[in-house]
């Protein structure tokens, strides 16, 4: 294999130039880069320089840098909003040393199926800045469906509104540093034990991720008090593949549960 | 409740300090002058046959310096498994075969420069393939349209059962009493089939090797293994060496559990070295770790047994069925095993029959692994024996105090069936299994949670249990040897074949010396598996090291104190009948004198009549007192998902004397712990194809420190007459326990059986959504 | 390429592939504490401090680590002046093979420097990403417990 260059850009002026040229590709913690085949890649830009890791708040927004880490969020929304969402998706993501390790912006671009990461953001209507031949800013949904946004560009910040929402995180694993075979998040405004608003996303499914309508539908302008637990279950109809789900049909039929259980727990407390 | 000064100590683990400071070696950390590195080329097939291999695109590959396969070295029929001479396996396997046995078989083996170009090279070899019909089913292995997977060339070294016609790697059958009169009197017969499933060692270093030329031109291999004298011995056969021009030398070992007993990649390394005179290195990644070496034999067991309504048991008939996989390593002794190690427990009953078959698939290989069989059988007697407490309306633990073996009692099974052969009469000496039991019980809270299902919302708790036990050593085949000699100091060398691979046996058999010369530990100088430097050893395997290894220690260190004494006598001018050995000095009770052990060994060595204080001993054993355990379960299950939750596991045993309560305990906690992922997590997962998906610590699940709910381990000390200090072993019996336990506690929360594992959510809710399951 | 790192406290001048992943860098310039696991990030046996933070050196390209600082096991204690960790864990019996325990030695020791007295669930969690086969963790939360306890003593060295 022919030799990678590594670029260390110290400024964002600089990193955008570099990543106009061909054949580079950012680099944040490296995790997502070693599962991948380099083949055609001639350089890299590590992050680390660049001043990417920090986290704002302005205006009711908060502005994540690229290249902070999934451990750098928990502790920083930590002092931001306690029981923030993202805090719940990520504290027992994956392990604690791979936590110190995996970056925001990799995970964006990456998305891999067992993200914990990405159901928040699109519940969160997260928005994506970019820059280098893509620069501006991009909903997250936008960014996920547009494969061609990645070229020639860096995730600079991911920004989302912080709302006063009900928020909860659960992950279908087998021991407690597994990949999710697929996570729930759920947002919900409750105004006056009403259901006012809800967000609901299970990453995982063949789609990669699924927006739960029907179960949003259910539950939206609903009074907690009416709230059926085993109707948003039968409201669940997801689908599962691939060679790591034994029982795709018990996969869904776990994902009802599990939600409705959420659900529950959310409205109760 | 001892006398005893060091055994029963928990004395700090001799090496620990220098593993925890990063200080020790293992076997990838030694530094080699300009190594070849090794890699293998696997397989893609289940079964095939190679026609051609074209390697000319790999050697003209910069930094390839040879590429090895059936055209270029000699077959040799040999069995990879570790075991003594002749080994019990079948000779089925050579280095470079021309036919695949399952997806991962070794193709051929690149060494070059480095590991990136050999690992390269292996995409350029061109290898033809006739693909074969695979076979995946042991239940159709003996059909008489199956594929066959091996020739008839291959045999058995001792002759036993072995079939390649009907793919019979082993078969095994004993009967005794009248089936038929036990059928007829049984007032009501269970008869259930089990499955225990393939599993992985995962000892977190990687098998490696290495090997070079020392400067007087002898081959030296450094290797992950818990055999280095069957290495030397294998080596030199496969590789037609002369064993006296190899020394194999085990470093610090990263844990092994029956996966470093066999014979892999030191033939690998030595072939490479004494064909191109240069170093040579390999190590295997995790994955070919899960798929390429070796791992726990899947059992299918079908247990038929007859009971009375006053609850004795009319007949036992238990058929054994294991998947050995593509090559018969430790088939026959595993699967004897299922038995042997399981069925002495119930001595009471007097009609039994063991029926068992290894036969080969085109699946990845079975091997030694911690429990060896016992675990595959235990699965299937201990929830057995639940159901029939149940249909009795019986308290468990009460119906197997009555019906286990006790002391001064035989089982016919022990005399019929040993690992491979017939097995060796044993009258049990040593055995506290009831108070394991009342120990457990009441740490579990039998009584209090038993049949209760105590519930809080969709979750219900269950308690389940089981009992076991194994043995120490093989009766009349295992031998191990100790070498000791006396520094001018006081101080010893302790030179012994025993083989710790992190179980802290080099710490276990440093005490007992020790204890004999009533000296501190830190007085023993401890050198272990070096075939060049000390003696003979069988190796770590068969729980052998403490009862076996132990009892020659023992054995050496008194030859080695009755020289002291005399020499002592000698100085002090007294009657050696005045003299005994305390706290590091010699003294005369009589005249009430004393001198350093320093003295005796500047006396013997410089003074008068000098000699070499030494001594050697071999321990050659005809009995293997079983340790027993009592292992307890409490689960909770979500009734609506099948999730279970271990809540808590409790272990208690009798290994007799614990020579090092921490160590023994550590045993039964890392073996408790094993079995635990086993019975819930772990898992092989095949495609259509035979290939394994689950190579890969992210898809094969065991557990980490964020995982472990509460675990209790328990050691119930008994004498043991015939072991070192009373001690029996404990290496493998905790294995045994939570797959059953954990079984009997699902039953126990939601009327579930499980016959098959892992416990996933799926499997659990699959089997509570069926109607019909009977409930007891 | 090259790059200098600083590691144990000591600059060094190493060189490395461009896509060499940062546990073949030390251990192939003699840091073999640093152990070769899984190569997946999922077994902890190289696991060093990287910045101070525990990471994978497995799952880090050497060009990333550039210039910055690198704790291994013999970076806290050695045979000679062990660290309390290392003591305790040595005390606890939680060593057997002692292949995971450079890795979780250094967990120990990043956990304790951010929460010197961790509850048993803290002490699991930051244990997550270490795998154990031999000691089914029960004697190394006991040694984590005991090295909190002796630094909170006021041990020879604190961490």
């Amino acid at each position: 294999m022919k030799e990678l260059h590594w670029y260390y850009p110290e400024t964002l002026a600089d990193a955008e130039t570099l990543v106009r040229q061909e054949n580079v590709l950012p680099h944040g913690g490296g995790t997502g880069l070693l599962l991948r085949n380099l083949t055609g890649v001639d350089s890299l830009i590590e992050l680390s320089r660049l001043p990417l890791r920090s986290i704002k708040v302005v205006d009711h927004n908060v502005e994540i840098g690229s290249a902070c880490t999934y451990a750098d969020v928990v502790e920083k929304m930590a002092e931001i909003d306690p029981g923030h969402i993202l805090i719940k998706c990520l504290h027992h993501s994956a392990n604690t040393p791979l936590r110190n390790r995996i970056t925001i912006g990799g995970s964006v671009a990456m998305f891999p199926p067992w993200s914990d990461l990405m159901g928040a953001l699109i519940t969160l209507d997260a928005m994506i800045s970019l820059t280098g031949k893509n620069s501006g800013d991009y909903s997250v949904l936008e960014y996920i469906r547009d494969k061609n946004l990645r070229a020639n560009s860096l995730i600079t910040t991911v920004k989302f509104k912080l709302l006063p929402r009900k928020s909860a995180h659960y992950r279908e694993i087998r021991t407690k540093s597994d990949m999710p075979t697929f996570n729930h998040t759920v947002l919900l405004n409750i105004e006056k034990n009403k259901i006012v608003d809800c967000r609901i996303i299970t990453v995982g499914t063949v789609l990669k991720y699924t927006r739960l309508a029907e179960a949003e539908t259910y539950l939206t302008n609903r009074r907690i008090e009416n709230i059926d637990v085993a109707e948003i279950g039968k409201l669940v109809n997801l689908k599962f593949a691939g060679s790591h789900i034994d029982d795709p049909e018990y996969a869904n039929i776990k994902a009802g549960i599990e939600l409705g259980r959420m659900i529950q727990q959310m409205v109760r407390s | 409740m001892s006398d005893y000064t060091i055994i029963g100590k928990s004395e700090k683990k001799i090496d620990s300090l220098s593993l925890a400071t990063g200080a020790c070696q293992f076997t990838d950390d030694f530094e080699l002058k300009e190594p070849l590195y090794l890699a293998q080329l696997y397989s893609p097939h289940a079964h095939a046959e190679i026609l051609n291999i074209d390697d000319s695109e790999a050697r003209k590959l910069p930094g390839v310096v040879d590429v090895f396969h059936y055209q270029n070295v000699k077959p040799v029929l040999h069995t990879t498994a570790g075991q003594g001479f002749p080994e019990p396996s079948p000779y089925d396997s050579v280095l470079f075969d021309m036919k695949m046995r399952f997806i991962g078989d070794r193709v051929a083996m690149v060494a070059a420069e480095d590991q990136k170009i050999a690992n390269n090279a292996l995409k350029l070899i061109k290898v033809e393939y006739k693909i074969l019909e695979p076979l995946f089913d042991p239940e159709k292995a003996m059909d008489k349209n199956a594929p066959k997977l091996h020739g008839t060339d291959r045999f058995t070294p001792i002759g036993a059962t072995y079939d390649s016609l009907k793919n019979l790697a082993a078969e095994v059958e004993i009967e005794f009493g009248d089936l038929k009169k036990g059928e007829a009197e049984a007032d009501f017969i269970i008869d259930k089939i089990y499955h225990a499933h393939y599993g992985s060692h995962c000892a977190q270093e990687p098998h490696a090797a290495i090997s070079y030329f020392d400067e007087m031109g002898r081959l030296v291999i450094v290797c992950t293994t818990q055999v280095p004298f069957h290495v030397r011995r294998i080596v030199s056969k496969v590789c037609e060496f002369p064993l006296s021009k190899i020394r194999v030398i085990k470093p610090r070992i990263g844990g092994g559990f029956g996966g470093k007993q066999e014979v892999l990649l030191e033939p690998l390394a030595a072939l490479v070295t004494i064909k191109l005179k240069r170093p040579a290195k390999i190590v295997l990644s995790r994955k070919e770790v899960f798929q390429n070496s070796r791992t726990r034999h899947p059992v299918r067991t079908r247990l038929r047994t007859g009971v009375k309504n006053n609850g004795d048991i009319t007949f036992l008939e238990m058929d054994s069925l294991l998947n050995s996989g593509a090559y018969g390593t430790h088939a026959l002794t595993v699967l004897s095993n299922c038995g042997a190690k399981v069925l002495p427990l119930f001595n009471k009953i007097e009609n039994m029959r063991f029926l068992g078959r290894s036969v080969y698939t085109n699946l990845p290989v079975g091997g030694a692994y911690r429990g060896y069989g016992a675990t595959q059988g235990y699965f299937a007697l201990n929830q057995q024996l639940d159901m029939i407490a149940r249909k009795l309306d019986v308290d468990l633990p009460e119906f197997i105090k009555k019906n286990h073996i006790q002391v001064g009692e035989t089982s016919k099974i022990f005399e019929a069936l040993g690992e491979g052969k017939e097995g060796v009469v044993q009258y049990i000496n040593s055995c506290k299994l009831d108070e394991c039991i009342d120990i457990g019980a009441r740490e579990i809270g039998w009584y209090e949670k038993r049949e209760k299902k105590l519930t809080n919302g969709d979750k219900v708790k269950g308690v389940g249990m089981m009992v076991a036990m194994q043995g120490s050593g093989i009766p009349l085949v295992d031998m191990a040897s100790a070498y000791m000699k006396m520094n001018d100091d006081g101080s010893f060398n302790l030179d012994i074949g025993a083989t710790d691979i992190g179980t802290g046996s080099d710490t276990v058999l440093a005490q007992i010396a020790a204890e004999v010369l009533s000296i501190d530990l830190e007085k023993i100088i401890v050198l272990s598996s070096d075939t060049d430097r000390t003696p003979f050893d069988v190796g770590a395997y068969a729980s052998s090291t403490t009862y076996v290894s132990g009892g020659a220690v023992k054995k050496c260190a008194e030859k080695i104190r009755d020289q002291i004494l005399d020499v002592a006598a000698e100085i002090m001018k007294t009657d050696r009948n005045n003299l005994e050995l305390a706290d590091g000095k010699v003294h005369d009770q009589k005249n009430n004198k004393c001198i350093s052990l320093s003295d005796v060994a500047v006396y013997s060595l410089y003074t008068k009549n000098q000699f070499q204080i030494q001594a050697g001993a071999s321990q050659f054993v005809e009995q293997s007192p079983p340790p027993f355990i009592a292992q307890f379960a409490e689960v909770e299950v979500d009734k609506k998902t099948g999730k279970v939750d271990l809540i808590k596991f409790v272990s208690v045993v009798d290994c007799g004397q614990a020579i090092n309560p921490k160590l023994a305990e550590g045993q039964i906690d890392g073996a408790t712990v094993n079995g635990i992922c086993y019975a819930l997590t772990e898992e092989y997962k095949f495609s259509e194809n035979g290939n394994l998906l689950t190579k890969q610590f992210r898809d094969y699940k065991i557990w980490t420190a964020a995982d472990i709910p509460e675990i209790k381990t328990i050691v119930v000390e008994s004498h043991e007459k015939t072991g070192p200090f009373g001690a029996k072993s404990v290496g493998e019996i905790g294995i045994n326990g939570p797959m059953p336990a954990i079984a009997n506690a699902i039953y126990d929360a939601v009327d579930v059986r499980l016959f098959k594992a892992p416990f996933t959510p799926a499997r659990v809710y699959r089997e509570m959504q069926k109607t019909g399951c009977q409930h007891y | 390429m090259d790059g200098l790192f600083i590691i144990n406290g000591m600059q060094h001048r190493l060189d490395f592939k461009s896509d060499e992943r940062l546990l073949f860098t030390l251990r192939k310039h003699g840091y073999t504490e640093v152990k070769n696991g899984c190569l997946e990030g999922e077994c902890g046996a190289c696991l060093i401090l990287l910045d101070d933070k525990p990471v994978n050196s497995c799952q880090v390209f050497t060009a990333s680590a550039v210039e910055k600082d690198i704790k291994t096991v013999k970076g806290i204690g050695n045979l000679y002046e062990p660290h309390i960790i290392q003591k305790a864990f040595v005390d606890a019996g939680a060593v057997q093979c002692g292949f995971c325990t450079p890795g979780m030695v250094l967990a120990t020791y990043a956990l304790l420097q951010k929460n010197p007295k961790p509850s048993e669930p803290e002490i699991k969690n930051a244990l997550d990403g270490n795998l154990c086969r031999c000691t089914g963790y029960v004697k190394i939360i006991e040694a984590v417990k005991l090295a909190a306890q002796m630094i909170g003593k006021g041990g020879d060295r604190n961490v």
